[in-house]
């Protein structure tokens, strides 16, 4: 209720003709914060906002950086095993591009390469010696696998515009979204030039007993291996006492 | 019903979970086994990260073994003197295991080393199995075949710390106990079992126990070996999922109470059949996970830290 709050408030202003700053982007999403509780089987986001004037806009959402492994399994007499591997530095661990045309079409391979859009264009960090043309194997098969996790997107035509000012899209999380900080930023670009951004950061972490249990199970490891047991146990004894009786 | 599994990281039917533990529950009744060896790599079929579902095996096995071992305990079928030799070894092979575990994870070869353990364990049990009730069925229709020794005496009986088992009947060295527990617990911590389809048929053949105390004396030390890899697996690994573990027991205890009364009215040579096709079946599967060509040979792992 308070993201269609926040979309209507957008509107009043711009009813209202209140002049917007020149060349500004007014954003906003339909939730700051992504709750992962008992239920969860993925979440889609709002994307809404406004544009002063016509243009053409690249949406990014860059989720938080970790230490991301690429493992290439070899053919060793028959069996499949894992062989080398390149560690990719603080990637991001969630990575969606959303655009009112084809990148290209755009701005200039130079300017989105400085703005890092687009998969293909982060950067992605490694202390690997391979080879470059090694290294950019395993680049590849990063962004081929997180795309099939639905971790990594690309979408050209999921934003829609209503008369060259509004502006509305959606962010899906799949199940298995990474907990941590993301940050939606909204790009505008004219004539190829990119005039401005409005960033907007967001949440997603785990709520009730399941975050309880995940940081019950990560910050006090010992007394969450002894409760598991003791559970183990009293069901154990609990259902021979049951059927005993049956 | 869709539920998260908090340590799992990922969203499965409560039902089917249920029916699963169900399912393996009633075998495991039926069969008189732990059912570890059906669940761990079942739940990894369904797409449970292969070190979460050994981990939260081990907590569900605790449950499963400890009415058994209460049971046994009660009818005084349980020898403590050898369990507690067993379990001792047990320790100190889960506690080798568990690092070890920690270790292949961290070097991305944990889930072949589980895989191959399963085909390795489940190959040679289930081929025994089947020759063995083969042989029996046979026996039963020619008696005048002759009959096996109780157990033979090999250089193994010659080691030293010789140790009296009265329960058992025995006067053997502790080392042996000590080694077929450290070995069985190795197997517990790194495949989320509780062993027992290597540890009785070793109690048997290898130590010569009476078979009427050989299921209690083995439920005895598995409840504590696998508490001890839930406990490990939990501080090292944080790979033990409660909710999962819940899910299971609850649906393999009730399984299990269905599964032991259709078990008590089959014939024991062909519920052992049964039972070795079903562990070559699982074990053909496993195998075929390692040989087929995968859809992407690369894979995506988390690094440590920052």
């Amino acid at each position: 209720m308070s993201g269609l709050a926040r979309l209507l408030s957008v509107l009043v202003v711009l009813c209202a003709g209140a002049p917007l700053q020149a060349q500004s982007i007014v954003a906003d999403l339909s939730t700051r914060e992504v709750a992962i509780s008992t239920g969860f089987t993925g979440a889609d986001l709002l994307l809404f906002g406004a544009t002063e004037g016509s243009g053409d806009m690249i949406v990014t959402v860059v989720g938080p950086e970790r230490d991301e492994i690429v493992r290439r399994k070899e053919r060793i007499a028959g069996i499949w095993v894992n062989g080398a591997s390149v560690t990719f530095k603080q990637a991001p661990a969630y990575y969606r591009i959303v655009a009112s045309k084809p990148l290209t079409e755009i701005a200039s391979e130079e300017v989105l390469s400085r703005l890092q859009i687009g998969s293909d264009r982060i950067e992605l960090f490694t202390h690997s010696k391979r080879p470059a043309a090694s290294i950019l194997t395993f680049r590849e098969a990063f962004i081929r696998n997180k795309k099939r996790l639905q971790l990594y997107s690309e979408d050209i035509s999921d934003i829609k515009v209503v008369r060259g000012r509004l502006f509305r899209s959606n962010i899906p999380f799949p199940v298995n979204v990474p907990i941590g900080e993301y940050l939606v930023t909204v790009h505008l670009f004219k004539k190829g030039e990119h005039v401005s951004s409005e960033e907007t950061p967001l949440t997603v972490h785990k709520v009730g007993l399941e975050a309880k249990i995940f940081d019950f199970a990560h910050n006090q490891a010992p007394w969450y291996g002894a409760i598991a047991i003791l559970i183990a146990l009293v069901a154990g004894w609990l259902a021979g006492v049951i059927f005993r009786r049956a | 019903m869709q539920i998260y599994l908090p340590i799992a990281e990922m969203s499965l039917n409560a039902l089917m979970l249920l029916g699963l533990g169900g399912m393996v529950g009633f075998l495991s009744g039926m069969f008189g086994v732990g059912g570890g060896f059906l669940m761990t790599p079942l739940l990894i079929f369904i797409g449970v990260p292969p070190a979460v579902a050994v981990g939260t095996e081990a907590n569900q096995v605790v449950a499963a073994s400890v009415s058994g071992a209460l049971a046994h305990w009660r009818r005084g079928n349980v020898d403590i003197r050898m369990g507690v030799v067993l379990m001792i070894g047990g320790f100190i092979g889960s506690t080798l295991g568990v690092y070890l575990f920690t270790f292949l994870r961290g070097i991305g070869q944990i889930d072949f080393v589980i895989a191959v353990s399963y085909v390795l364990f489940l190959g040679i049990v289930g081929i025994l199995m089947v020759v063995e009730s083969v042989r029996a069925w046979f026996r039963s229709r020619n008696p005048a075949a002759p009959k096996r020794k109780l157990h033979y005496h090999t250089w193994l009986h010659g080691l030293p710390f010789k140790m009296r088992f009265r329960r058992s009947k025995l006067y053997i060295s502790a080392l042996l106990p000590l080694g077929i527990g450290v070995f069985v617990g190795i197997l517990a911590a790194i495949m989320g079992v509780g062993g027992g389809f290597v540890m009785v048929p070793a109690m048997i053949y290898l130590l010569g126990m009476p078979t009427s105390i050989v299921v209690g004396t083995s439920l005895f030390q598995i409840v504590f070996v696998t508490a001890n890899v839930t406990f490990l697996q939990s501080v090292n690994n944080q790979t033990v999922d409660i909710v999962l573990a819940m899910l299971l027991v609850v649906g393999s205890v009730i399984g299990a109470q269905i599964g032991v009364r259709v078990g008590s009215r089959l014939k024991g040579e062909e519920v052992r059949v049964a039972l070795g096709l079903i562990v070559l079946a699982v074990c053909a599967r496993v195998a075929w996970t390692l040989v087929v060509t995968p859809d992407d040979v690369f894979s995506l792992g988390i690094g440590g830290g920052h």
